[in-house]
């Protein structure tokens, strides 16, 4: 068995924000909070291309490594959480992260910052599964109802793929082989090292 | 696939799955025909920028490369196609030169996109409002046609025109005649049509005239959604009483174009209803005390059936009860009919709501086939549908073992299993196949030749187990006095089936179309053009001063010094997370952050020159008096002649706020201009579809 992973297929993202709004309405994120982003280069113009971005879920997650208060975990299915309980919102993983995960919500007058939010790849958070708490810090937990994240469920053009890496490498592979180019998955070297 | 004046991946991103796969896995081009490079050009193989407006010439120029080049389907033209030589004289006259100067593609590039469709047989054609709604959208959609014909590209899987509509149900609502001048299924307005209706609906055709002021107010076209507000305005002359009231009903009323005249005409208004679940733009423009709105339901909290794209009927269920005080649409209308005072006679056929109106209108609905999509077939398939195959659409073993999912029209009779591909003559009338109709007469002497030329299809074109091996009459006299449309009885649909046949005969399709003003479509410049001087040689038609009850204005209209002092060809369309009016998702918190300003796209060229940065407010002006104070979003989606805006934003009126009109607590999160307080005057010259795409505007600093 492999592990969880996200791929977002860019010759088949259509930069239609499905996913980012999948996952706001599902997870009632603020608003001012962006789990999942898309991102476009080139608009406009031939090569214009768009990715949608939220955390990878990382092996060897940097945002671990410079946590102050141990506050991100990653578990053995390779989801990474935090709990917000811990968090102090320090703002380290932000500057760690490759991908410009981690989301700080606003609080309090002078915009200091909030507990750490950032994808929890629909798998909710430490507190009891399907708690309310939980339901309340970090939203569904669709994992432990053995679905795939939302924004991947919604996914129109089936761009992003959500599940265990060796079925979502299979897909892309015999999508790549059908294309007969070799296109590589972005962010799969940063993100998974080959592992 | 060429994707013309459509932009899926924005207005249809569905779709994207089936054509990313098409490009994918069967190596198939992706040509998209727009003014805008669009987020579809970005996933396009070939990309070819277009002059709005100019899509007929451009058309018409392939057509003519490929007729040259002995490209065209001889065989389907020879025994399926009339008036082709007639067509093909006037495509002569554009050469790939010719279409160079009208539309600004290459010549090259005519020449390599007509081989291109050549050597990719079939193609699928696809068009959206960027090929209607022009003042010659009737002959750029013709055009788009003959060019399938041409190519032999009808009747056949993976080819065909395949128009997406701009949501889930306007096939449905189309096939309806939720218009002026058709009883629905395209029954028109001829007394032999509301007798049929009125058998069907179980009413006294007398009773119906009585309902009229004058039995003449029967057979008239009446006011368009375009036009309208003339009706109260009055500015065109009209050709009835002026106006007092406007029912609008899951409409934004800003995407009507003139839209700062529709405000005026919504305040003269006597009455002012609007139904819909969020307070549309009607809502805040109307500024004086008359209007009401009712609050109705969602799709998710009503049943019944819908009509796709591709003709299939599919059963909505509901999934909870209406919310917040709303009403179901099918309560609403009995309220209104009740206190209208004939329940009796609308209600005759309808005990149960809603499975007897679908029962009802199939059963009236003869000309297109709705007759056997019943509500429990419709149902069952609904509830199978991991039975039907995903590429063929037909369901294997099981209870619906057959049968074309959502049987797409023509269904005609309960046994039938739908008709999944139009025109497609490789399989028997039963099993789905059909012929092109025979709907225009047997013989017609043309016009331009002289010629005339026999409209039913050659010999040996017919379908597998046909009596008759080649074209042949529509079904009549079955049953005395009646023909296939009229027969309530089915006998002559059943008769017609029995012998292998199509109740509506084997014809050709046609190239000319004898009752339109161009038989054979034609470039005509638009009324407001960047290219005076193709006026001459393209002018556009002789002013109509009866068109739908209103004087609609053509050459009166198109000055040839309007660009001087509007110099941006001004185009519209929409963006992927708005939808129609916009009172939906602008009311959406997610939707509304995503994006949350009102914007003009401006190529970078234009902007530097002009001094303007992107985000900076700028003032759009049209020349008929319209302006929005919008942001510039500086790119070169647009090139430096043009001007696009995208038509979901409502709430501000030529730059005044206008949101403390909506009910306390119901605004939406955003507001902004409408776009279409800025789209010119300008009206298809036959279906008078308003003209959003190629106007004229000019850009200041705001």
């Amino acid at each position: 068995m492999g592990r969880l992973k996200f791929l977002c297929d860019v010759e088949r993202c259509i930069d239609c924000s499905g996913c980012v709004i999948a996952c706001k309405e599902g997870n009632h994120v603020p608003v001012g909070v962006n789990r999942r982003k898309v991102i476009t280069i080139n608009q406009g113009k031939p090569g214009e291309k768009s990715i949608s971005v939220a955390c990878m879920h990382c092996a060897d997650a940097p945002c671990i490594a410079v946590c102050p208060v141990d506050a991100i975990y990653q578990r053995d299915d390779g989801v990474v959480l935090v709990s917000k309980k811990t968090c102090i919102g320090c703002g380290y993983c932000f500057m760690a992260c490759p991908f410009g995960a981690p989301q700080f919500p606003k609080t309090g007058v002078f915009g200091s910052r909030g507990a750490m939010d950032k994808c929890t790849y629909c798998a909710g958070g430490p507190e009891e599964t399907f708690s309310t708490e939980e339901r309340k810090l970090y939203g569904q937990n669709r994992i432990a109802e053995g679905k795939v994240p939302l924004c991947a469920a919604m996914c129109a053009t089936k761009s992003l793929l959500a599940g265990d890496s060796d079925k979502v490498a299979d897909v892309y592979r015999e999508r790549v082989f059908k294309r007969g180019s070799g296109s590589n998955a972005w962010g799969w070297d940063k993100a998974y090292k080959g592992k | 696939m060429i994707f013309i004046g459509s932009n899926a991946a924005e207005a249809h991103p569905v779709s994207m799955q089936h054509i990313l796969h098409a490009k994918e896995v069967n190596n198939a081009p992706l040509i998209v025909v727009d003014p805008r490079f669009t987020k579809l050009a970005a996933k396009a193989s070939d990309f070819v920028r277009i002059r709005p407006g100019t899509d007929c010439a451009f058309i018409m120029g392939l057509v003519n490369v490929i007729i040259q080049k002995g490209w065209q389907d001889k065989e389907f033209i020879a025994s399926r196609v009339s008036g082709f030589p007639e067509m093909a004289e006037v495509a002569t006259k554009y050469t790939p030169e010719e279409v160079e100067n009208i539309t600004g593609i290459p010549a090259s590039e005519v020449t390599r996109i007509a081989k291109v469709l050549a050597d990719n047989r079939p193609t699928s054609l696809t068009w959206c409002m960027g090929g209607t709604q022009h003042s010659i959208g009737s002959s750029i959609t013709r055009a788009f046609c003959i060019l399938q014909l041409v190519l032999g590209n009808m009747g056949k899987s993976g080819g065909g025109t395949n128009i997406f509509r701009g949501h889930d149900n306007v096939q449905g609502a189309t096939d309806m005649c939720v218009l002026s001048h058709s009883l629905p299924a395209y029954y028109g307005l001829a007394d032999g049509s509301w007798k049929h209706w009125c058998r069907v609906w179980g009413v006294d055709y007398d009773w119906m005239v009585s309902r009229f002021p004058a039995k003449e107010w029967m057979n008239k076209k009446g006011f368009t959604l375009s036009r309208w507000y003339e009706g109260v305005n009055q500015e065109d002359k009209i050709h009835q009483q002026p106006l007092k009231a406007l029912l609008q009903w899951g409409c934004g009323v800003n995407s009507n174009s003139q839209f700062h005249k529709v405000k005026k005409a919504l305040d003269k208004l006597e009455l002012v209803v609007v139904v819909d679940p969020f307070p549309t733009m009607a809502a805040a423009a109307t500024e004086s005390d008359n209007i009401y709105l009712l609050p109705c339901s969602s799709q998710y909290e009503t049943s019944g059936s819908v009509t796709s794209t591709s003709r299939q009927i599919q059963w909505r269920d509901k999934i909870v009860e209406p919310v917040h005080g709303s009403k179901e649409d099918y309560d609403i209308m009995a309220e209104l009919v009740k206190r209208l005072g004939f329940a009796d006679e609308f209600y005759k056929n309808i005990k149960q709501v809603p499975e007897d109106i679908t029962l009802e209108l199939g059963k009236g609905s003869l000309t297109i086939g709705y007759n056997g999509q019943t509500p429990d077939r419709i149902k069952k398939h609904k509830d199978n549908w991991h039975t039907f195959d995903i590429d063929t659409l037909q369901a294997i073993g099981g209870p619906c073992d057959g049968e074309y999912f959502g049987m797409p029209w023509p269904c005609w009779t309960t046994d039938h299993p739908g008709t999944p591909i139009l025109y497609d003559i490789s399989k028997p009338v039963m099993k789905g196949g059909l012929p092109f109709r025979n709907r225009f007469g047997v013989e017609k002497k043309y016009d331009s030749s002289g010629r005339t030329e026999n409209q039913l299809a050659a010999e040996g074109v017919y379908n597998p187990g046909s009596e008759i091996k080649g074209g042949y009459k529509e079904f009549s006299g079955v049953v005395e006095g009646r023909n296939w449309k009229t027969d309530l009885s089915l006998k002559t649909h059943e008769y017609a089936l029995s012998r292998g046949m199509a109740p509506f005969g084997i014809a050709r399709a046609r190239c000319i179309v004898w009752t339109f003003p161009d038989q054979v479509p034609i470039h005509r410049e638009p009324l407001h053009t960047p290219r005076p001087d193709l006026i001459d040689k393209y002018p556009t038609y002789e002013d109509k001063p009866i068109h739908y009850l209103v004087y609609t204005r053509y050459k009166s209209e198109q000055n040839p010094n309007l660009s001087k002092d509007f110099p941006f060809v001004l185009t519209t369309g929409r963006m992927v997370e708005h939808m129609g009016g916009g009172a939906e998702t602008r009311s959406n918190k997610y939707l509304a952050e995503l994006k949350p300003d009102m914007y003009a796209e401006i190529n970078p060229r234009t902007a530097n020159n002009m001094g303007l940065r992107d985000g900076e407010d700028i003032w759009i002006e049209s020349p008929e008096g319209g302006k929005v104070k919008v942001k510039a979003m500086v790119t070169e989606r647009v090139d430096d002649k043009t001007i696009f805006m995208p038509f979901h934003f409502g709430g501000v009126l030529m730059g005044r706020s206008l949101t403390g009109n909506y009910p306390e607590g119901h605004a939406p999160y955003v507001f902004g201009e409408p776009a279409n307080v800025c789209t010119n005057y300008g009206y298809d010259i036959v279906t008078q579809i308003q003209a959003t795409k190629d106007g004229l505007c000019k850009v200041s600093k705001a």
